[in-house]
C-alpha cells in the first residue's frame, strides 16, 4: 500500500471521527483533502468513502448521526443533513 | 507502508501527537497535543493540557516531536514540511505523474 492510499483512509477514519465529535467543519476539511490527494495520485476512492461522504457540502456521513438512510425497491436513499440525496443500487 | 520515521514527512500528519520542541516564538515550545488541521505554512495543535485550545505554529520555524502509531518518537524540523499538505506525499516519486 503506498503512502497515498493509506493517507486517503487515514483521513477517512479521522474524518468520520471528527463527525462523531461534532466537529464538522474538521470533518469536512479532512474530507476534501482525502478527495484531493487521491485526485493528485490517480486514485480511486474506496467505495466506502464514496457512499458515505456528502457530494454537495463533503460530510462524513454517520448514519443515525448527520445521514438518514433509507431502503427503497432496487435502491438505497442516504440523504446528508445538507439535503443532498444519494441514491444506490441494489447489487 | 505505515506511518515510519521516513515516511513521516509525506504522511498524513493530522491526527498524530506531536510536541514542538524548539520555536522561534517562546511562547510555542512545549505546546503539546494532537494535529487537527495543516496548512501551507502551518499546523494547528489541539492541546492536550485540558484547555482543549488549538494553537497554531508556523512549521519554518519550529522543531516538532511527533509520536508515532508504532510508539516511536521522530524529531522533525518544521522547514522538511512546508508545503502544501496535499503535495507533501508526491515529494519523492511516489506519483504517477513527476
Ligand atoms: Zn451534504
Amino acid at each position: 500500500m503506498t503512502v497515498a492510499e493509506e493517507r486517503v483512509q487515514r483521513l477517512h477514519e479521522l474524518a468520520r471521527e471528527a463527525a462523531a465529535a461534532c466537529h464538522d467543519e474538521r470533518a469536512k476539511r479532512y474530507v476534501r483533502r482525502a478527495r484531493r490527494v487521491a485526485e493528485r495520485h490517480r486514485l480511486s476512492l474506496p467505495r466506502e468513502f464514496e457512499r458515505f461522504t456528502c457530494d454537495r457540502c463533503d460530510a462524513a456521513l454517520r448514519p443515525g448521526k448527520n445521514a438518514r438512510v433509507r431502503l427503497q425497491d432496487g435502491h438505497v436513499v442516504v440523504t446528508c443533513d445538507c439535503g443532498n440525496q444519494a441514491r444506490y443500487p441494489y447489487d | 507502508m505505515a506511518v515510519t520515521p521516513e515516511t513521516l514527512v509525506r504522511h498524513e500528519l493530522v491526527g498524530l501527537d506531536v510536541e514542538v520542541v524548539s520555536a522561534s516564538n517562546p511562547d510555542l515550545v512545549g505546546v503539546a497535543g494532537t494535529v487537527v488541521a495543516e496548512t501551507t505554512q502551518t499546523l494547528e495543535i489541539e492541546r492536550a493540557d485540558g484547555t482543549s485550545r488549538v494553537s497554531q505554529v508556523p512549521k519554518a520555524a519550529a522543531t516538532f516531536a511527533f509520536d508515532l502509531p508504532d510508539g516511536r518518537t521522530v524529531t522533525v524540523a518544521g522547514e522538511r514540511l512546508v508545503a502544501r499538505p496535499a503535495r507533501r506525499t508526491e515529494q519523492t516519486g511516489d506519483s504517477q505523474w513527476r
